[in-house]
């Protein structure tokens, strides 16, 4: 259809920092998404795990007659049928067990033709155990006499890491003040609506397809293959919408391979989901840990050092979770200056639950000491020497173009801005002040606040070889573009981001962009969602293969308008002239000439993105992040000293974003965010005896619900990042490590006492201020 | 998980009684607390599953007589707690009930959950149950005899006999609950505490009521939950508190007797030592409550 484009001018506009919908968000929202959790297959059979529910024992019978007998049942597996399968990456774990090292050991399944028969099957397995003595503490772990609990690491001992700088002696010297506090951050678990699930379907050449939630789909294949004796190459990942991951997908779990060796046994499609208590007891955990914290500074109020020293209880296989010092030491070593560093880390075996990739990644529970010491000096200067607690952030606040010990180097540092803006924003200096002079005044209710920050990697992080993503852009004779990208959604929002960022980019509707994400045999490679880095990596890729469509488009164009593409711009699903906007033709017009003619020149291009950041390396010096960020969050509590009851009324946040790209998707992910800091915070634990989870359910593990969310006041610092899509940087993380070390400073604040060991619930805080009035009068 | 063998939904009571004469029934009306149990493996289904909700007749409040010595409230076993939090004669005679609403589970539980199911259930922390105590409430219990219906009422503060076990025998069905209309000087007030203010199981909860004239509390009772076995009256407090003026010195003493007056637990939820720490706060907090109203 022709067009008359004369008179048509378009001015240039810009998408980014607009508020974009997520597209799945209306049939998320009105239950039209169809998740894993509801897929049904063909044929398929429902696969159960029997798990051991005690924490150390030796397995002496196991009798699965009865089970293979009834009605229904296919298959019944024990640890016999999978010998010589191993997972993990120091391969400490298996599929199914033939020794009980923790409670959610596997130690059979079934697969049945429905989720009740396997149910009953797994009820009419017999096994005779031999309970063992177990070790239920790092400390436990590394006594002499403790049991062994894994064969190939003796004395229990895990994974351990070390990074020391400067002379620290006479670093402790020449300190005014030395704080020295062991804080013992407990265990959480992720709770993601969509309990975990798998399913497992292998084909006749012995390829297999799985189901999966996994948050890294590239790596699965290498990671899921030894523990099926497979070819990773014959895996194929498909990721259906799933329901929340937050770092627990991060890895193979036993359920996995389970789900595929029953697959291969059976010949059919097998499903693994597990229910909320089964959630609970064999999901990962955070990392706990006891973290021996001291730091040094002089009366003038510049930080000299600091030591950390952090004993990690490892649980009964290796995941994820005990690498995590990679993340707190750069935490010892960076978020303010600190000349002289002193950092290790042990892991050690026990019989506990073992935690896994979470949200915050070891920074969760650094910042919960590192922000309470410099909280605690604060306090000790003001009192002291009357400075200002924001003069003393601010006289160690790192600032651009400077090198952390550790070698990340801080391009574009606006930490000295967000303290600033918060601390201006909420009023925190006089508040601080006013609040500290009430606590001795008599009354039941007493206010507080406090502020804390961090530091986080918000370019990626080179702990693979390759930190990469590739992209895929093909538009067709409509000027509809379809991106396949290796960065996977989980909900995260990467979906509107490339959508907003190609439309940017080609100006057309972000509706008009499909993206194609959850099939490792389509997708190119890319590392995963983990360190805040998809729209970091994923945006750059996509935005570099945007912009070689849009050559390669208006170097077509301005043959036919005879100008240089340079003069040429696309807008609005035109080709328009750029200086004033005129249009030139259609983009689909443009792009059906393209292609329809006798040297067909079809869009089809593709990127590889790879960020300019080192390897980890051993020595854990090297700039591992293409981008670093800070953000400080300014609490403001209610305490009730009767109760204990902690109320956070408002939350204040100044966070480098580098540049606001969707302003939607950010404003949810701090909310979000800050959701899982504050259950981390007042309500969220899992309580363990000997090893044992006591409250494998949401009535007694307490996820906060709306009414507790607090007022929040969002500032965005824009320090536009040179290396990020736009300027931007990696976000969602630091919104869960900042908010709760903030509201522990505000309780202390409230009420003088430092609370180490979260959460804050409301019998520990009535306790300690209990035991503090005895102890006074 | 034992087969259920047969599902019936009776409209008549006399149906319904029957059903139960005849044999063990799983009664089933909101399903709130039944499903979870059933999940968990702390209850199994009898052969029969009686649905109770169709019954006609067990869904209405009424109010017979004022609040003189004569007036009754009678409170249908199958009224949802949402329905107690929203009924307007209620709030206007009995606002402690509706004050125990408004705090209860989320607004999808308290939707289905009924008045009859939170008290069967017989947990030391039901929520609904404190303020029924308070208000000297008794369960009206229904069972088929001789071919007709046989009912008898039993006062609350002796229902309960143990944490989910009460005196209800198994061909007999709770219909209804009924207390006296509070008189018009009447005070009452209920308090639950957890960490959070939503879908939170009470560490503990209290419930007091009383007539109050010129400062001075009569015919008080005092309720409290999840500190003993059953949810409990307390005798001691009430007596630290009857005919007297209500004071800082009264107050301070029906503290003291409130904490000699439980005997919990320590549990995952909270130790021995918070809960009676709380229930000495909230004695406190709620006499202190009716002084300045």
């Amino acid at each position: 259809m022709a067009e008359n484009v004369a008179f048509k001018h378009i001015e240039k506009t810009s998408m980014i920092g607009k508020r974009i919908k997520k597209p799945d968000a209306p049939a998320k929202a009105i239950g039209k998404t169809r998740y894993i959790n509801d897929m049904v297959l063909p044929q398929m059979l429902y696969g159960k795990i029997l798990h051991a529910g005690r924490p150390h024992a030796e397995i002496i019978s196991i009798d699965t007659s009865e089970a293979e007998k009834l009605a229904g049942v296919h298959l019944v597996i024990t640890a016999k049928d999978t010998p010589d399968l191993k997972l993990g990456f120091v391969k400490d774990n298996a599929p199914l067990k033939s020794k009980v090292l923790c409670e959610r050991d596997e130690v059979a399944a079934v697969a049945a033709i429905s989720e009740a028969i396997a149910a009953a099957a797994i009820k009419l397995i017999k096994v005779s155990y031999k309970d063992l003595p177990g070790v239920f503490s790092a400390e436990e772990g590394l006594k002499a006499d403790a049991p062994q609990i894994q064969e190939n690491f003796p004395g229990n001992k895990s994974l351990k890491f070390e990074f020391k700088h400067g002379d620290l002696a006479e670093a402790e010297a020449g300190s005014d003040i030395i704080l020295d506090h062991v804080f013992n951050v407990h265990y959480v678990t992720h709770c993601c609506m969509g309990t975990s699930c798998a399913i497992a379907d292998f084909d006749h050449n012995g390829k297999l397809t799985i189901y999966s939630q996994t948050q890294y789909p590239y790596n699965y294949k290498m990671d899921l293959a030894p523990a099926l004796g497979i070819d990773p190459g014959d895996i194929r990942v498909i990721q259906p919408t799933t329901g929340g991951s937050f770092g627990a997908k991060l890895d193979v779990y036993p359920y996995e391979p389970v789900a595929a060796i029953l697959a291969r046994k059976t010949g059919r499609p097998v499903k693994v989901l597990f229910d909320r208590e089964e959630e609970f007891i064999n999901s990962p955990t955070r990392q706990p840990a006891a973290i021996h914290l001291r730091t040094g500074c002089t009366s003038d109020g510049i930080l000299t050092f600091r030591s950390a020293d952090v004993l990690m209880d490892n649980g009964a296989y290796t995941s994820w979770g005990p690498t995590v010092p990679v993340i707190m030491m750069r935490t010892v070593s960076g978020h303010y200056r600190v000349p002289v560093i002193d950092f290790k880390a042990q892991a050690v075996y026990s019989n506990n639950a073992y935690a896994g990739s979470f949200r915050g990644y070891g920074n969760v529970q650094m910042t919960y000491a590192t922000a309470q010491h410099m909280d605690m000096f604060a306090e000790e200067l003001s009192e002291k020497y009357g400075m200002d607690p924001i003069e003393f952030h601010l006289k160690n606040a790192q600032k651009s173009g400077e090198v952390t010990p550790q070698k990340s180097y801080l391009r574009e540092c606006v930490l000295a801005e967000c303290l600033t803006t918060a601390a201006e924003a909420s009023d925190y200096v006089n508040k601080h002040k006013s609040y500290t002079e009430a606590r001795a005044q008599e009354g039941r209710y007493k206010r507080g606040i406090g502020l804390a920050s961090s530091i986080h990697n918000a370019g990626g992080a080179k702990i693979h070889k390759s930190d990469g993503c590739g992209t895929i852009l093909k538009m067709d004779d409509y000027a509809r573009v379809t991106v396949i990208t290796g960065a996977s959604e989980i909900g995260q929002g990467i979906d509107a981001v490339i959508s907003q960022i190609v439309s940017e980019e080609l100006g057309v509707p972000p509706e008009h962009v499909t993206l194609v994400n959850n099939d490792s045999d389509i997708g190119p490679w890319d590392v995963g969602v983990h360190a805040s880095r998809t729209t970091f990596i994923a945006g750059n890729g996509a935005k570099r293969a945007a912009i070689k469509a849009k050559e390669q488009i208006l170097a077509a164009a301005s043959k036919q308008a005879n100008v240089t593409a340079e003069e040429l711009d696309l807008r609005g699903g035109y080709v328009v002239q750029d200086k004033d906007g005129a249009a030139v033709i259609r983009l689909d017009r443009m792009l059906r000439q393209m292609h329809f003619q006798p040297t067909p020149d079809v869009v089809m291009v593709s990127d590889y993105y790879e960020p300019n950041s080192e390897l980890e390396g051993k020595d854990h010096i090297s700039d591992h992040s293409a981008a670093y960020s800070h953000a400080v969050h300014i609490a403001e509590v209610m305490v009730d000293t009767l109760t204990g009851e902690v109320k956070v009324e408002k939350v204040t946040m100044a966070q480098d974003v580098g540049r606001v790209i969707n302003q939607m998707g950010l404003e949810a992910q701090m909310e979000g965010g800050l959701a899982f800091g504050l259950g981390f915070a007042l309500s969220e634990e899992m309580i363990f005896e000997e090893g044992r989870l006591l409250n494998p359910n949401f009535r007694d593990y307490k996820v906060p619900t709306a009414p507790e969310m607090p007022e929040i006041e969002m500032h965005f610092i824009e320090s536009d990042c040179e290396e990020g899509p736009y300027g931007a940087k990696g976000i969602a993380e630091l919104p869960t490590i900042v908010v709760a070390p903030a509201i522990a400073n505000a309780v202390y604040n409230a009420t003088g006492i430092r609370f180490l060991n979260p959460p804050m619930n409301p019998e520990k805080v009535a306790r300690a201020i209990w035991e503090k009035k005895q102890a006074d009068s | 998980m034992s087969e259920i063998e047969r599902y019936i939904a009776p409209k008549k009571l006399d149906d319904a009684l029957e059903a139960l004469a005849g044999g063990p029934v799983t009664i089933v009306a909101g399903a709130t607390d039944l499903t979870p149990q059933i999940t968990g493996g702390k209850l199994s289904y009898k052969a029969t599953l009686m649905n109770i909700q169709h019954i006609e007749g067990l869904n209405a409040v009424t109010k017979k007589g004022g609040t003189k010595k004569d007036g009754k409230i009678r409170i249908g076993a199958l009224v949802t707690v949402s329905e107690i939090r929203g009924n307007h004669m209620l709030k206007n005679h009995a606002g402690i009930l509706c004050q125990a609403a408004d705090h209860f589970a989320s607004e999808q539980i308290r939707n289905a959950a009924t008045i009859g199911g939170n008290i069967c259930n017989a947990s030391p922390a039901g929520d609904m149950i404190i303020p029924f105590l308070a208000l000297g409430a008794s369960a009206e219990l229904a069972r088929w005899q001789d071919g007709s219906i046989e009912t008898r009422s039993v006062p609350l503060d002796e229902f309960f006999t143990g944490p989910g076990r009460n005196m209800a025998r198994d061909d007999e069905l709770l219909t209804a609950v009924t207390f006296d209309v509070p008189p018009e000087n009447s005070i009452g007030l209920f308090r639950k505490s957890g960490p959070r203010p939503a879908l939170e199981i009470s560490t503990v909860s209290m419930g007091i009521s009383g007539e109050l004239t010129e400062g001075t509390l009569k015919n008080v009772r005092v309720a409290f939950g999840a500190v003993g076995p059953t949810a409990l009256r307390g005798k001691l407090t009430e007596a630290a508190l009857e005919g007297k003026i209500l004071n800082q010195e009264v107050i301070q003493a029906a503290a003291l007797a409130a904490r000699k007056d439980v005997s919990p637990i320590d549990d995952i939820r909270a130790t021995k030592w918070y809960r009676t720490h709380l229930i000495g706060v909230f004695t406190e907090e709620l006499l202190n409550n009716v002084c300045q109203n």
